[in-house]
């Protein structure tokens, strides 16, 4: 999944009027010399400065897989094995999606679909979210707290309409869904290109970036439907065959719930760090070498989701280390 | 040369294939740009590229160039004596095998993803909808389907149109008067589709690396499932039928003789290629017999039975086989990959 002649593919969320199409033509006509395509649903409304542009219709569908909540993008499948026909080499992809828009499948096209993730990676989700507007929107359309909760980065954008206190209690709710997001503060989408391109953020390699500094006990008591995370940290090595079952398991059970998870494992035994990531029920895992010399070896696991609270993931998890 | 560097130029040697026959005989092109899409004319073989061009191939000459598309060649396909093209400039072309090039159609930023042709009609879809045209007939006739169209295929009468998309096909039937439609459901989603010669059953390959099939007489529905890829490319083969599919890591082919096809029976498997896996399928004309192509440029030739060995007609070259086509007069093939070569080789020793 590594490969160097992957195209990059950018994901672009966030509802509509949050300033999507603004970010969007300040990368078409700030990056000089890279050539891009531009995939967009709704276009028309505003013009799009590219002469790579395609118009489609985001076309969810169910796999026949056995996988109950696993669902892809069609029109992504069909559009991007397309562009990797043409003679001139892109240098990235970008994807908006429609302000409704969930963004799990377009997620799950690049676990699902051999040829796409052969020929395109999934770079990063990118989130524009409308600093004035967003707090409403969380508590009335679900698919802003997967919007949210899906995200890489966040760029909460508006903030010249603002006061400093409401921009903090936004920059809060967004925490508590996503706390590993990062979050750019900006006007106008003003932010810097390199932080929302060419991210990586769905590569193996960049979970290990995860920090486990935030370590919260004392959740709130959150309304059923919130979108929230938890993480663990462990010490003692776990049990391979003990992990893989209770995590299998979990996936297979919950996964509808369960919006993102990442992790580095320490598996007894074994000298290699183990990394995982996932998506709702799909998932990627790998060794990612020896962990470094002299320093500790911690588990962590994180989760994004719904009602993770009764789903006994800390006794899950206190369950895997070795006796 | 010393004995050592002697026996090692020999041992190399060794390793490398030889060309083969074809290989050999025929002519090697090499275009900046993949090879998409291909068809048999009345006079030629029509070739379409990533760069927008299409290549025709005629025996004796030098292939000559249609500057078709602003973009890649999606689709293309033939009445005989014209070429139909779509592309991801949203255009529908005609194009004469000397080059003239008519615009039918502009969707501008939709692609035009499937096209087909029989006798004076010629279709193509974009996004969800169909559009025909018949006779001399200046305004299309819009068929409008409920998820993007994966695929177009005529029946051997021209008077049956299928459609495939997400959860099943669309038959449509022209009537004296317009154009009535059927429905054939299967969850999932649908891309190439095809009658089978007689007209008796439809086929599509689908997103989940497995065909289905409908006997269009009752409806009963035929899964061909077990393949480790996507089936990239299908086609008739001799005269049983046999519906020989990419896919695998050989060419799988269903027998649709007698009253129910496949139903409960075992494909046959042929020209095994290790570890690679078919990308293209294209019949040896008025053969039982089949041309397959691989992910790693090789293509192997295999009659339609188990204990015969196949033949190499070319060696791997790295990358995906995505044409392979039989002049029309079966005295060429014309074979080529995603990197832009083609191989265009008499087929028989003799000519």
């Amino acid at each position: 999944m590594n490969d160097m002649s992957q195209v990059p593919v950018t994901v672009l969320t966030g509802f509509l009027g949050a300033g999507k199409t603004t970010l969007l033509n300040r990368i078409l006509t700030e990056q000089h010399g890279q050539k891009y395509a531009v995939i967009v649903n709704e276009f028309g409304e505003q013009g799009i400065d590219n002469d790579l542009v395609v118009d489609a219709d985001e076309e969810v569908f169910e796999m026949n897989n056995g996988c109950i909540c696993c669902t892809v993008r069609g029109d992504l499948i069909r559009i991007l094995g397309g562009l990797m026909k043409r003679a001139d080499k892109l240098d990235a992809i970008i994807v908006e999606t429609t302000g409704l828009a969930d963004p799990a499948p377009v997620a799950q096209t690049f676990f699902v679909d051999q040829d796409v993730s052969d020929r395109t990676k999934l770079d990063a989700i990118v989130t524009v979210a409308d600093a004035v507007h967003l707090s409403s929107q969380l508590g009335e359309h679900h698919e802003a707290e997967e919007q949210i909760a899906f995200a890489d980065v966040v760029l909460l954008n508006k903030i010249d309409l603002v006061d400093d206190k409401a921009v903090e209690n936004v920059q809060n709710r967004i925490r508590k869904i996503n706390p590993y997001a990062k979050i750019i503060k900006t006007n106008h989408c003003s932010a810097p290109l390199t932080e929302v391109l060419g991210l990586n953020a769905f590569s193996l390699d960049r979970v290990l970036e995860v920090e486990p500094d935030f370590l919260e006990s004392d959740h709130d008591h959150e309304h059923d439907d919130d979108v929230t995370s938890l993480s663990f940290v462990s010490d003692t090595p776990l049990d391979m065959d003990k992990f893989q079952a209770w995590f299998g398991n979990l996936l297979q059970e919950k996964g509808q719930d369960i919006l993102r998870s990442k992790g580095i494992l320490n598996f007894e035994g074994r000298d290699d760090r183990y990394v995982f990531q996932g998506v709702h029920m799909l998932m990627d895992a790998s060794p990612m070498g020896p962990w470094p010399a002299g320093k500790d070896r911690s588990s962590r696991v994180v989760f994004i989701g719904r009602n993770l609270e009764t789903m006994n993931l800390q006794e899950g998890f206190e369950g895997c280390k070795v006796a | 040369m010393s004995d050592r560097e002697k026996f090692l130029k020999e041992k190399i040697s060794s390793l490398v294939p030889k060309e083969t026959e074809l290989e050999s005989r025929g002519e090697h092109f090499h275009f900046q740009a993949p090879v998409t899409c291909s068809v048999t004319t009345s006079h030629s073989i029509a070739v379409g590229f990533g760069d927008g061009k299409v290549r025709v191939f005629f025996e004796g000459e030098k292939p000559r160039i249609i500057d078709a598309h602003n973009g890649v060649v999606l689709s293309i396909a033939t009445n005989g004596e014209y070429i139909f093209t779509g592309g991801d400039d949203g255009r529908f072309l005609k194009l004469s095998q000397n080059g003239d090039i008519v615009e039918i159609a502009n969707f501008n930023y939709r692609w035009v993803d499937s096209v087909a042709s029989y006798k004076d009609s010629m279709v193509c879809s974009s996004g969800r909808n169909v559009y025909i045209w018949s006779g001399d007939q200046k305004k299309a006739k819009s068929l409008e389907h409920s998820s993007t169209v994966g695929g177009l295929a005529f029946d051997h009468t021209g008077k049956r149109l299928a459609v495939s998309s997400y959860g099943g096909v669309t038959v449509w039937e022209r009537g004296e008067r317009r154009w009535t439609s059927k429905r054939l459901v299967w969850k999932g989603s649908h891309s190439k589709v095809g009658f089978s010669p007689d007209g008796k059953y439809i086929v599509t390959s689908m997103q989940e690396s497995e065909l289905h099939g409908w006997r269009l007489r009752d409806k009963v529905d035929l899964a061909m499932r077990g393949y480790p890829a996507k089936i990239k490319s299908f086609a008739w083969v001799g005269d049983t039928p046999h519906l020989a599919t990419s896919g695998d890591h050989q060419a799988i082919c269903w027998p649709f003789d007698g009253k129910d096809g496949p139903l409960g029976r075992e494909p046959v498997c042929v020209a095994d290629c290790g570890k690679q896996i078919s990308t293209f399928i294209e019949p040896l004309t008025g053969e039982k017999a089949v041309f397959v192509g691989f992910n790693d440029g090789s293509v192997l030739l295999s009659e339609l039975d188990e204990n015969k060995n196949p033949f190499v007609i070319r060696n791997p070259k790295g990358s995906e086989i995505s044409a392979i086509a039989i002049s029309p007069n079966r005295s060429h093939i014309l074979i080529g990959d995603l990197d832009g070569h083609i191989l265009w080789s008499t087929l028989w020793k003799n000519n």
